[in-house]
């Protein structure tokens, strides 16, 4: 099962060793990006968006149209954050809204009932076919070559985004009056709406805010995967997986814990390749076992 | 014998209930209600042993399906294993069936006792890690599983006793008799002080411990009973597939399991099973309708939990307990007015 | 929980139990008699079809019945088998084994099918086998390519056959190929990037072999695995920059091979190693990869010039006319399995009788679209397709995106296929 062999000629080959790290943070960004809205949906609202996915999915399928409609690949980008933002909106206000505080079973139940709505949405809309956006021309580039190794100029603009989206989203919930609010709303909602403030509309902007990062996500991995209805399924297990690690609830969690988990996939394909999904899951007990609030989570939410 | 006595109520409908389920799939010409009843004893089964922990402890399990699996794999496994069936013949398919309880119950102990520590979310998520490890060993470990195509070429079913397990008829019998003692069996340990302890963890596990009783060992008991019989679910549905698959072990059909008991009802007995039955046949009927079986099924979900807010048998009886109220205050109205 | 609230429990749950006990039963029949009822005094014969038509390979299952329906179409225009029309009942199973398994019984119990177009893909095949063999329905397999499915005496059933294309023949043909062009260009260090299933990995190993045993000098120097449906390739991608290899294999298919073939060309891995992918032709993967590298060896699957007559052509247009998907590689297989069907059921002059059917279709050659020389057989003795067209191409990044089809002789295969089986013990 252990190819030790493989794993010591990798790491002490610079090229592979570039290779593979790389290749880590590229893998672990992405996720960090879907996990932060799943983690700041569930600190601050306390329910866990098991449609997570599926405005990852909404992302790239807006991002793909938009992309097909004006050939600008930063407009797609936004236009993905922008158009899961609204389907949270509506999601939040309709669904999940009506089970706040409610047992996490009926949460789960409105969540899955909303990812198989899409999905067929998703279908009847876009066509059941493999859809491709394609490399944008701006980043049609050979990738540098490092100490041996190959980074593309693209996933080097995609790692450099995720971070610059996750920490200005940990920005907005910690430091702007927006954030603060939500905050001081989702401890004692009755008291922050006595002073005047509408607390739902709040609660939706914040659940938007959370589907934007998924949303956001699945279009800027948009040229390099392929759309097809229910590709959120994939990419929520291994979230949810994040999430727990990094403690649920913390952003700065989320962002270790997808460093960890895109490294262990990548080093893990040279070194343990049958067990790399294994050994996910076995961290994910870990932790749990020993430290339930997660590497870095509060231990003070539920 | 005090059980027998405190319980010949149920006993006498288990047995009526057998006798009707007997009587469907011999009654019947068809082969389809046999069916259809023997995959609703697998996920029924499921379902009800899920709803111990979740309707009835409180213990919400994203990874029940694990054992559903590892019971089908460890009888599917053992029967395809020549050595067992040539060295064993005619009691090997009860000896399987033994080794699978046996097997299911150790596995469940050994997770239960690591997951009943934590509660809620972090419960949930810990059963679902261990559950899609279980899956991940399923997927690789190809030699002895079959990986994704699962255990192939059949599973042998040597007679014994008279019972031949390959004759669809007796298969059903069989299949029926382990579903309502399996379903008996529950319905006993519900009923008795150990689950009256179960419901007061639910609704107060602190208070519970101030009183004595050893939490963390009921929660295992009752972990360890569900995980079995589910078990058990697992190595029904592998003698009617004639196989086992890894998608038993997938966290989707632990989630399927959990929207039967939503849809049935998490606080009636049966409630489980009967979300069982409804989901099966909404799915063949929206089947027969439209190609867009999701976006109904998910509506559908909707409308349950959004709507009813509960599942049937909880709205039936919330509805009935209702009425007998107005009935009875107005009764008393009379009685005042007279 | 209320002392109190025990005894009014019980009694409500005993009735429930009875009356549910009732209500199932009462369900059981009026379901299960009702639509066989229906259906006995009606005159179609009913082909049942369970395949995948949800999920992320939809696209298989909706081009399969769409394939399926315009033989069916075209039949009953003609006034079906004696005047009886063909009726397709299609089922979700969601690629699940024991779904397929359990939605087969029905189509035949509840739905009155008389014969089984089983359009699932391998391992749900295996579970549908056994399931048409214990109920005696004719059945074609239409979709896996497992070898053992037909190969292996274990599996085969009298009444039941396959109209799909076998591993081992796409094997022996990629095998030929890619050695002739081994030996050409001086390919020895081989890797492979084939999906971590029982499919992927049958289908690399069966390939890699036929290439070692034509190009002995072959050597394997990597292998990487990934899962099916994973989104991101960028360690497989990385793990063949790595290796350096000079060719590489890969079996990926559908979405995944589109994502695959997007992700390694920003690495610019196809600049830099000659390139196979069996299951890179077919339409909706390649016309979907936006930076479609040319001149990587694909296999063939289905495509409107392969072969290049004008009944193929034909067929293309009116598939293309009555689809809202383009045609796969299942499209042709599917086509296959009904044409099959529709001759067997001449043949019996409309008794769907399991038996009858099956010796009517064991040995048959039909005129087929998708055969080489414009015919298809049913082989005899182990009841798989043959005579379909094996070979390889080369992309281009325009339409008709496959050129220079090299065509693998049937005799060769035959030769091959027999050694594999003794090998095999299967003969």
């Amino acid at each position: 099962m252990l190819e030790i062999d493989a794993l010591a000629t990798c790491l002490s080959t610079p090229a592979c060793l570039v290779n593979q790290t790389t290749s880590g943070l590229i893998i672990g960004m992405l996720l960090f990006l879907v996990a932060s809205g799943v983690t700041l949906i569930f600190g601050v609202l306390h329910v866990i968006n098991f449609a997570h996915g599926s405005f990852y999915m909404l992302g790239a399928y807006f991002a793909f149209t938009v992309y097909q409609l004006t050939g600008n690949y930063f407009l797609a980008a936004a236009a993905g954050a922008v158009g899961a933002a609204i389907a949270g909106i509506v999601f939040e206000r309709l669904i999940i809204s009506r089970v706040y505080g409610q047992n996490v079973l009926m949460q789960l139940l409105v969540c899955y009932a909303f990812i198989l709505i899409v999905d067929d949405a998703v279908k009847i809309v876009w066509g059941a076919e493999y859809l491709a956006m394609g490399i944008p021309a701006e980043f049609r580039l050979p990738p540098y070559r490092i100490a041996g190794g190959f980074v593309p100029p693209f996933y080097l603009f995609l790692v450099a985004m995720a971070v610059i989206i996750g920490l200005g989203s940990l920005y907005v919930v910690t430091k702007t009056r927006f954030g603060k609010i939500v905050r001081a709303a989702a401890h004692n909602a009755s008291m922050v709406s006595a002073l005047g403030i509408r607390v739902p509309i709040y609660f939706a902007l914040l659940f938007a805010l959370g589907c934007a990062l998924a949303g956001v996500a699945g279009a800027l991995a948009a040229p390099v995967r392929s759309l097809t209805p229910g590709m959120g399924l994939g990419i929520l297990v291994e979230s949810f997986i994040v999430t727990v690690i990094g403690g649920m609830g913390s952003i700065p969690g989320a962002f270790l814990a997808a460093i960890i988990l895109g490294l262990t996939r990548s080093i893990g394909s040279v070194g343990f390749p049958l067990f790399v999904d294994g050994a996910m899951f076995m961290m994910m007990a870990l932790v749990l076992i020993f430290r339930p609030t997660g590497l870095l989570g509060q231990g003070t939410l539920r | 014998m005090t059980l027998l006595r405190e319980f010949r109520r149920d006993i006498a409908i288990a047995v009526v209930a057998f006798l009707v389920l007997l009587a469907i799939g011999f009654g019947i010409d068809s082969p389809w209600p046999r069916d259809f009843l023997t995959s609703i004893f697998a996920f029924g089964l499921l379902a009800m042993s899920l709803n111990l922990l979740i309707g009835y402890t409180g213990l919400v399990s994203f990874g029940h399906a694990a054992f559903f699996a590892f019971g089908g794999y460890v009888f599917g496994l053992l029967l395809q294993w020549e050595g067992f069936t040539s060295a064993l013949g005619g009691a090997s398919v009860p000896l399987a069936f033994v080794a699978a309880l046996i097997g299911t119950a150790l596995y469940s102990l050994v997770i239960g006792a690591i997951c009943v520590r934590l509660t809620e979310i972090y419960f949930a998520f810990l059963t679902l890690a261990f559950q899609m490890f279980l899956y991940s060993v399923i997927l690789s470990w190809v030699s002895l599983t079959g990986g994704d195509q699962g255990l192939m070429g059949g599973i042998p079913r040597p007679p014994f006793l008279g019972i031949d397990l390959g004759d669809a008829h007796h298969r059903y019998a069989a299949c029926a008799l382990v579903f309502v003692v399996c379903v008996l069996i529950m319905r006993i340990v519900t009923e008795s002080p150990f689950g009256y302890t179960l419901r007061m963890i639910r609704d107060n596990a602190q208070r519970a411990a101030f009183l004595g009783v050893n939490v963390t060992r009921v929660k295992l008991i009752c972990f360890v009973v569900a995980g079995s019989i589910a078990g058990v679910g697992g190595v029904i549905l592998a003698l009617f597939t004639s196989g086992a698959y890894p998608e038993w072990a997938f966290w989707a059909q632990s989630g399927e399991a959990i929207f039967m008991i939503m849809l049935g009802g998490l606080n009636v007995f049966v409630g489980p099973l009967v979300g069982a039955v409804a989901l099966r046949i909404l799915n063949d009927v929206v089947q027969m309708y439209t190609s867009h079986t999701e976006i109904v099924i998910g509506l559908v979900i909707l409308f349950v939990v959004l709507g009813l807010r509960r599942g049937l048998l909880d709205f039936a009886r919330d509805w009935w307990v209702d009425r007998q109220q107005a009935r009875l205050a107005a009764a008393n109205r009379e009685g005042e007015e007279r | 929980m209320k002392t109190s609230d025990i005894r009014p429990r019980r009694r409500i749950d005993r009735r429930t139990v009875l009356k549910g006990a009732v209500g199932v039963a009462a369900l059981g029949t009026g379901i299960s008699g009702f639509p066989a009822y229906l259906k006995a005094a009606g005159k179609p014969i009913r082909v049942g079809m369970p395949t995948i038509m949800s999920g992320r390979v939809a696209i298989l299952g909706e081009s399969s019945v769409a394939a399926a329906q315009l033989q069916i179409n075209r039949v009953n225009k003609a006034g079906g088998i004696d005047g009886r029309p063909l009726e397709l009942v299609v089922r979700d199973s969601r690629g699940k084994p024991d779904e397929a398994a359990r939605m087969t019984r029905d189509l035949v119990n509840n739905e009155g099918c008389d014969v089984i177009l089983d359009a699932e893909a391998s391992s749900a095949s295996f579970a549908v086998n056994e399931v048409v063999r214990d109920i005696k329905k004719f059945c074609i397999h239409s979709n896996s390519e497992t070898s053992s499915l037909t190969a292996d005496p274990k599996n085969q059933v009298p009444w039941v056959f396959r109209s799909a294309r076998q591993g081992i023949h796409d094997a022996v043909g990629g095998g030929l190929y890619a050695a002739r062009v081994a030996k050409e260009k001086g390919l020895k260090r081989w890797a492979t990037v084939s999906p971590d299933y029982a499919y992927g990995r049958a289908n690399t190993e069966e390939f890699m072999e036929y290439v070692k045993i034509f190009a002995p000098e072959v050597e394997i120097i990597e292998q990487t695995w990934p899962k099916i449906f994973q989104p991101d390739y960028t360690e497989n991608v990385t793990a063949l920059l790595n290796a350096q290899p000079q060719a590489v294999y890969s079996c990926l298919w559908g979405g995944d091979l589109v994502a695959f073939t997007d992700q390694a060309s920003l690495y610019g891995l196809f600049d830099q190693f000659e390139a196979f992918a069996v299951n890179l032709g077919d339409y909706p993967v390649i016309t979907a990869i936006k930076s479609l590298p040319a001149g990587v060896h694909s296999g063939s699957r289905y495509h409107k010039d392969i072969p290049d007559t004008p009944e193929n052509e034909a067929w293309y247009a009116e598939f293309m006319a009555n689809s809202k998907v383009l045609p796969t590689n299942w499209s042709w297989e599917n086509a296959t399995a009904m044409d099959f069907i529709i001759a067997a059921l001449k043949a019996t002059g409309g008794d769907t009788d399991a038996e009858k059917m099956g010796k009517a279709t064991a040995g048959m050659t039909i005129d087929s679209p998708f055969g080489a020389g414009g015919k298809l057989t049913m082989r005899d003795s182990d009841h798989t397709l043959v005579n379909y067209m094996v070979g390889y191409s080369k992309t281009i990044s325009k339409d008709p995106y496959v050129v220079d089809f090299k065509q693998t002789d049937w005799a060769d295969i035959y030769k091959h296929e027999e050694e594999w089986k003794k090998r095999n013990g299967y003969i």
